[in-house]
């Protein structure tokens, strides 16, 4: 328990760091850029017949500190509306926070790359095996060959492909957005059913994309363990078929879970094309609008949310191997 | 020694319990697939292994020592295969033609094994009381708690705390508590054929003995059949009745250790022992034997394997392969001896 504590703290403490320096830059670059759009701002609020104060206060509103304050001052006023989950207001969205905007957002991203990824892990690992296995015969070849195929296509190439061929070429699915706007949104069979059909294609994209990666990783993972003295020893000791596949099996996939976590944590960010593409408005979307739109409140927002996606991605792949691999909970006991 | 010849093939005595098995190996040639064709690594092999006797296998580095060893269960690893020949075992019939869950069930219940790696015969991520229980119901073992309370015992007669060690992970046991737990896992279901690949390669002088002292005693306790395999001549002196010595794949020499340890009789054994310090007292008299052992790619295919090093190499050595010769309770594999011992036998007509 405490091993764990200890560990975590540690982590967290990293963590915290690493959004710090992130919500730095991101300090850095809205203060500093091109054409200072905060004296612009004020400026503008000036013009259009507000008070000095009133437009002091509606700037820092938007980017969470006082367009006239000294560096350090604007700094801290930035860096203390982080502790309060502040992240200043949107333009793009008048009037509403970054935050209910990222939330907005994330909610769009968190499930489809969810899903996505562990229907892609698990197909993936599954098809790994049968490759390890099968590896000197013609359907090994061939899932190795799907898998080295797969993963050298890039991601936005798929979502292209994908979306050519399902909503153009066979028009089965929706080319975009989350749902119809016919439906209530609710809990009601038509407006799931149309969710659904909405996130199939960013979901299959997802699952197509990560798949060879997976297939190709299980594989030499697998092939390593079958070389290992233990198996040799296992079978030489006449050890069940089936308990001999659950060694194997469990010593191959351990290595593949820090790479989904940290997967899952850069899907986030990585979604990008696959939003920008299908038009479905995730993190990844939000986020080259918010490029797009000059919106660098949001813009700094959406980095920090991706950031801390891949601390807690990190956190929780350590976690869970301090968990399953007694080789890295005695090493920590013996760090502790 | 309780061990008697099998009355009853199979094995088993009336009553149910398990006596020493005798092994007959016979014509075993074993070879693996390299980019040069399939080279043997054990060639026409004949080894009998008496029923409760402790046999020792000795050569060098790349003798072929392991790959007999695996032969005894039929485990030889792609891309090597068994070609040719016979693994007779009491009560299994010839292993090298079991298959599928015959031979799964025979490995480990039959034939207890030793690897050779024995330091990472253990799944890293597992304990090895939980891998004991694995075996166990691999097995069809009802009463696993006495499967448990076996284990410990061998355990602690090995000098180690069982309960502890079951509780163990690989990565928390030394080199030497690790071999100790192979060669439990190798006695834990009552075999009756042991066999030890280099059982005690990671131990030091002292664990060694101990070791030797164990297998020896429940060798006889149980009445076992036991081959134990190793490039040490002192190991084999202390434990093994017979002595086989294995040189490019074939067996040179056999026969009781002590004729084949006191009077060698093949150059390449008699070369081992002179090569050891400690057994010749002074270490100026130690002589390391000229040149190295083949490879499989420099293995000569015709005439003797050992020609290439041998002081008594003679013309006939170049194209035939020496049979091997009976003398007395020995056989021995050699052109010279044969050539001096016919001339010995002329003098004395
Ligand atoms: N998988 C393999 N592929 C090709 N050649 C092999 C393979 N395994 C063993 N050999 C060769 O077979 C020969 C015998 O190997 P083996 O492991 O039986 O020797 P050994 O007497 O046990 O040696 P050591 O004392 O080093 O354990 C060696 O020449 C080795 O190079
Ligand atoms: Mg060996």
């Amino acid at each position: 328990m405490t091993v764990i504590a200890r560990r975590l703290a540690g982590h967290l403490a990293r963590g915290i760091a690493m959004v710090l320096v992130v919500a730095t830059i991101s300090f850095f670059i809205i203060r500093n850029i091109p054409g200072d759009p905060i004296a612009a701002r004020y400026q503008k609020l000036v013009e259009q017949g507000m008070s000095p104060e009133a437009a002091e206060r509606a700037t820092a509103v938007m980017y969470g500190f006082l367009p006239s304050g000294t560096l350090w001052e604007q700094y801290v006023d930035y860096m203390g509306g982080l502790f309060r989950f502040d992240l200043g207001v949107s333009v793009t969205n008048p009037g509403t926070p970054v935050t209910t905007v990222l939330g907005e957002a994330a909610k769009w991203t968190v499930l489809p790359v969810l899903t996505g990824t562990l229907l892609s892990f698990l197909l993936g690992v599954t098809m790994g095996v049968y490759a390890a296995i099968k590896r000197s015969g013609v359907l090994g070849d061939l899932l190795a060959i799907s898998g080295s195929l797969l993963h050298g296509v890039p991601q936005y190439v798929l979502a292209l492909l994908m979306g050519a061929i399902f909503t153009t070429l066979i028009p089965v699915l929706p080319p975009g957005g989350t749902a119809d706007i016919l439906f209530e949104p609710g809990f009601n069979a038509g407006y799931i059913g149309s969710l659904i059909e909405h996130a199939t294609l960013p979901v299959v994209t997802y699952a197509l994309a990560g798949y060879g990666g997976w297939i190709l990783a299980m594989k030499s993972s697998v092939v390593t363990v079958l070389g290992d003295d233990f198996i040799l020893a296992a079978e030489l000791r006449g050890m069940k078929r089936s308990i001999i596949f659950r060694y194997i099996m469990r010593n191959a996939i351990l290595p593949l879970f820090t790479i989904l976590a940290i997967s899952l944590g850069l899907l986030f960010g990585g979604a990008i094309f696959i939003e920008k593409i299908f038009n479905y408005p995730g993190l990844g979307f939000l986020l080259i609008e918010s490029v797009t739109n000059r919106d660098y409140a949001l813009m700094g927002g959406a980095f920090l949310i991706i950031t801390v996606a891949i601390v807690v991605a990190n956190i929780l792949a350590d976690l869970f191997y301090t968990v399953i691999d007694p080789r890295v909970r005695s090493g920590a006991e013996a760090a502790a | 020694m309780p061990a008697t010849p099998s009355a009853i093939p199979g094995g088993k005595t009336a009553s149910g319990e398990r006596t020493a098995p005798g092994v007959r190996i016979g014509g075993l040639t074993v070879v693996y697939r390299t980019p040069a064709g399939e080279l043997p690594a054990v060639s026409g092999v004949d080894l009998d292994l008496p029923p409760g006797t402790i046999t020792g296998v000795v050569g060098e580095s790349g003798s072929g020592k392991s790959t007999l060893a695996l032969s005894l269960l039929n485990a030889v690893q792609p891309p090597g295969r068994i070609s040719a020949g016979s693994v007779e075992i009491d009560g299994l019939g010839d292993v090298v033609a079991l298959r599928g869950e015959d031979l799964r069930r025979a490995r480990g219940r039959h034939v207890g094994y030793v690897f050779q790696a024995a330091q990472n015969s253990l799944n890293p991520l597992k304990t090895v009381g939980r891998q004991l229980l694995d075996l166990g119901r691999s097995h069809g073992v009802g009463d696993l708690r006495a499967l448990v309370r076996e284990a410990g015992d061998l355990l602690g007669r090995m000098g180690l705390d069982g309960a502890r060690v079951l509780d163990s992970y690989q990565h928390e046991l030394s080199g030497g508590m690790r071999q100790r737990v192979g060669i439990m896992f190798a006695l834990v279901l009552n075999a009756h054929l042991v066999v030890l690949d280099e059982p005690t390669t990671a131990l030091d002088m002292i664990t060694q003995a101990t070791i030797l002292r164990i297998i020896r005693e429940v060798h006889e306790e149980r009445g076992l059949t036991t081959l134990v395999i190793t490039h040490d001549l002192g190991v084999v002196a202390e434990v093994a009745d017979r002595l086989a010595v294995m040189y490019g794949g074939r067996l040179v020499e056999q026969g009781p250790t002590r004729q084949v340890l006191g009077d060698p009789r093949h150059p390449y054994t008699r070369g081992l022992i002179q090569a050891i310090p400690r057994l010749v007292g002074d270490i100026g008299e130690a002589r390391a034997l000229p040149g190295r052992p083949p490879t499989l790619a420099t293995i000569p295919a015709r005439g003797c394997v050992f020609r290439e090093r041998c002081p008594l190499r003679m013309d006939v050595c170049e194209s035939e392969h020496p049979p091997a010769v009976a003398h007395g309770a020995r056989l021995v594999s050699c052109h010279a001896v044969e050539a001096v011992t016919a001339g010995a036998r002329k003098e004395q007509a």
